[in-house]
């Protein structure tokens, strides 16, 4: 007779459902996975980089047979006013060598790839169907619904994703709110690799990051992002939802603009739009984390808001492996002690808290507070480029010393010493 | 209890985006898109649902066969979440569209099943659209063959079908085993249910070789003697837009009146 019951139902298969799954199926549990995408990774999509280290716990020397794109070596932060631009460039051979800093992905191939290795492992996939509800025995989960079928778990593992409807099925999460999380936009726009490697200065396989404050996001709060992939650029915007709301900016209207910089626009140039995408990402970071399990149910990744902003750093993967992977630890205790209460779940939060994870994300809790403040859009970055701008201005009129330009400019700005000695402050205590 | 077998073949998927359809012209082949998996042929996904109908009906085993790379597992497994019994793969990659070698390759497969009453195609596989396979299979076998079928039904050892032709139909009766290749008229192919998907899932599926059912390649010899593809293109689409203006829009429909008529539209 064929088990009708799983040991873990898991809703969603993204990095942080598929972790979860893998794990559990290694084990030897019964797991099932959900998604409702028409094939894992469908229309799923992130910006690019993915940070290898925590997926290489999993799945060891997975770079030699996942489908990465180029393996990044060089990172850069571009400033950018009306035209001009300033960038800050670092790149070290260093991030080249296995196990790799990082690298540029495209989802659509990589979770499929990693659902491949949760299905090796011995999960099952059900693809193109949408978990609806929970079901319910008391006040224990114990199971999902999804297209008019029931199919009973001992756990279910919410890995749906940013706004997650099981969480909030499960009580756990309210509807998010616009403020805290960020909506992104990106065009995957195709260049034969040689010209990649040429125009950003790289060998083979390796890849850049670049990610651009100022101008592109007419000073709300978010930034913009290129990533170099194998025979294409992944070029994109973040903006908070409430700021888009506010200024009623359509996304799309914003990324022609960032797309035509003058410091964007060659390096796109020659490129074709092969795709449009957008996704949501939450970024309240510890503050809007919400209870994390209950009776019968643990909530993963996105869903749990479990992703890092710093504005240097957006990385979700790494927390919805790491989370993925504590979740499938504590299902498989709950197995042992044949108990799928709170009272083994509570063990994955406590992995957490012992974890990077939730580490990290209280090590930066004010770094949202602080990323509000649109100086870091409009003033700084403006301040920036105009002082370059001064400093290698050649117009036959007296030079002056740095200095003298930067205060000058600051007037321009009307900053005051005190706005950059209370914003350095913030800044330090949040990034 | 009859037993059916149902040929099916694992293709590009028909509604990925347009973009992602590449032709490399050099070589005259498809370059398969990365990260976009392969479907079953929307007319066999039909005829898998005929199958079913005739099983909900009358009772019937239904064995799903494919020649393909390993990954056409998935189309047998989608039959399979569809409500089919059983599935075999025979692990072969045929070059795009020698509907001889296919054909020829899934006599074997049949012939090794042994137990068969009833053999159903999808009119034509959604890529090549050469719609032989059923045919040529139904001669290798010498037994009768309806192609483009509407409607089957089984009564006793016959059946009886809708055969669609040019400007109407045809009923005709035919005796088992024969083969049937189901037009798209049949209706559409049911969604595998989330149970479905499991069980077929939990399948082993037997995967055959060329050797395990006896075909020798040397037998109809060379794909390149008998078809020879001279030329793979995309069609260029063009699209002109042209916005008729007008003060009111009574005075746009009438402009645009004019210029259908000029354009010998209407
Ligand atoms: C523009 C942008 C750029 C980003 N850049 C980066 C980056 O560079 N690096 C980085 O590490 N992270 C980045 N992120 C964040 C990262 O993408 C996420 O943190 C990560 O994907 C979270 O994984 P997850 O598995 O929790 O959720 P998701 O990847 O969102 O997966 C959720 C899955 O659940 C499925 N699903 C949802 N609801 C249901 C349902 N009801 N039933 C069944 N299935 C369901 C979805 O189809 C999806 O497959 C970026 C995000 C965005 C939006």
């Amino acid at each position: 007779m064929e088990p009708t019951k799983f040991d873990a139902v898991v809703a969603g298969a993204g990095p942080a459902g598929c972790a979860a799954a893998y794990a559990l199926a290694k084990a030897g549990l019964e797991v099932l996975v959900i998604e409702r995408g028409k094939f894992p990774g469908a229309k799923n999509m992130f910006g690019g980089m993915l940070c290898g280290s925590v997926l290489a716990q999993l799945i060891p020397n997975f770079w030699e047979e996942a489908p990465l794109e180029r393996y990044i070596t060089r990172h850069v932060i571009t400033f950018l006013s009306r035209e001009d631009s300033f960038s800050i460039d670092f790149q070290s051979p260093s991030f080249g060598k296995p196990p790799y800093n990082g690298y540029s992905v495209l989802r659509a191939k990589f979770d499929k790839w990693l659902a491949g290795k949760v299905e090796e492992a011995g999960a099952i996939i059900v693809p193109g169907l949408l978990v609806e509800d929970l079901l319910w025995d008391g006040n224990q989960v114990v199971g999902v619904k999804a297209g008019g079928e029931d199919f009973p778990a001992s756990v279910v593992i919410a890995a749906d994703g940013v706004n997650s409807l099981l969480a909030q099925k499960a009580g756990l999460a309210e509807e998010l709110s616009t403020e805290y999380v960020s909506l992104g936009v990106k065009e995957l726009i195709q260049l034969p690799s040689e010209i990649i490697q040429e125009r950003f200065n790289l060998e083979d396989d390796e890849g850049v990051t670049q990610l651009f404050d100022g101008f592109c996001t007419r000073g709300m709060h978010g930034g913009g992002f290129l990533y170099t992939n194998k025979e294409s650029l992944s070029l994109g915007i973040v903006i908070q939802l409430s700021a888009l709301r506010r200024m009623g900016v359509k996304p799309a209207d914003l990324l022609e603009e960032f797309k035509s910089h003058p410091g964007v626009r060659n390096l796109i140039k020659g490129g074709t739009v092969e795709e449009y995408s957008a996704h949501l990402v939450p970024n309240a970071g510890i503050n809007k984390v919400p209870m994390l399990y209950k009776d019968g149910f643990l909530v993963v990744g996105d869903a749990a808001g479990l992703v890092l902003t710093t504005g240097i750093t957006l990385d979700g993967a790494s927390f919805a492996f790491a989370s993925g992977m504590a979740a499938a630890e504590t299902v498989k205790l709950a197995k042992q002690n044949g108990d799928p209460s709170r009272k083994t779940l509570c063990n994955y939060e406590k992995l957490l808290k012992e974890s990077f994870v939730l580490r990290d994300l209280e090590t930066f809790k004010h770094s949202q507070f602080f990323l509000d403040n649109p100086r870091l859009y409009t003033t700084y970055p403006e301040l920036i480029c105009n002082l370059s701008r001064g400093l290698f201005t050649n117009d036959g009129k007296p030079r002056k010393r740095l200095w003298q330009l930067a205060r000058t400019e600051m007037g321009r700005q009307k900053l005051s010493i005190l706005h950059v000695a209370v914003d350095g402050f913030l800044g330090r205590r949040a990034i | 209890m009859i037993n059916i077998i149902v040929c099916v073949k694992q293709i590009l998927d028909p509604e990925m985006p347009p973009g992602k359809f590449k032709i490399d012209p050099e070589s005259n082949k498809v370059i398969p898109p990365e990260g976009i998996p392969l479907v079953v042929s929307p007319f066999d996904e039909q005829a898998v649902e005929a199958a079913l109908r005739i099983k909900e009906q009358c009772g019937a085993k239904i064995t799903v066969v494919t020649v393909g790379e390993s990954s056409a597992v998935n189309a047998v497994k989608h039959s399979l979440a569809m409500g089919a019994d059983e599935g075999i793969v025979v692990e072969h990659i045929i070059e795009g569209y020698d509907s001889l070698l296919t054909a020829y390759i899934l006599t074997k497969a049949i012939e090794e099943i042994v137990a068969y009453d009833l053999i159903i195609c999808g009119r034509e596989a959604a890529d090549w659209g050469s719609g032989q396979v059923g045919s040529i299979i139904a001669e290798s076998l010498g037994i009768p063959v309806v192609a483009r079928t509407r409607k089957i039904e089984v009564m006793d050892s016959r059946l009886k079908v809708e055969h669609i032709i040019e400007d109407g139909d045809e009923s005709l009766e035919l005796p088992m085993p024969a083969v049937i290749t189901v037009s798209y008229e049949i209706g559409q192919a049911r969604i595998p249910t989330g149970w479905g998907v499991i069980s077929a899932a939990r399948k082993k599926i037997p995967s055959w070789s060329l050797e395990d059912i006896g075909v020798d390649l040397s037998q109809i010899g060379d794909t390149s003697s008998r078809i020879k593809l001279l030329k793979l293109f995309t069609p260029t689409r063009e699209r002109g837009c042209q916005i008729i203006e007008g003060k009111t829009a009574a005075e746009a429909a009438a402009n645009l009146a004019l210029r259908l008529r000029e354009a010998k539209v209407i």
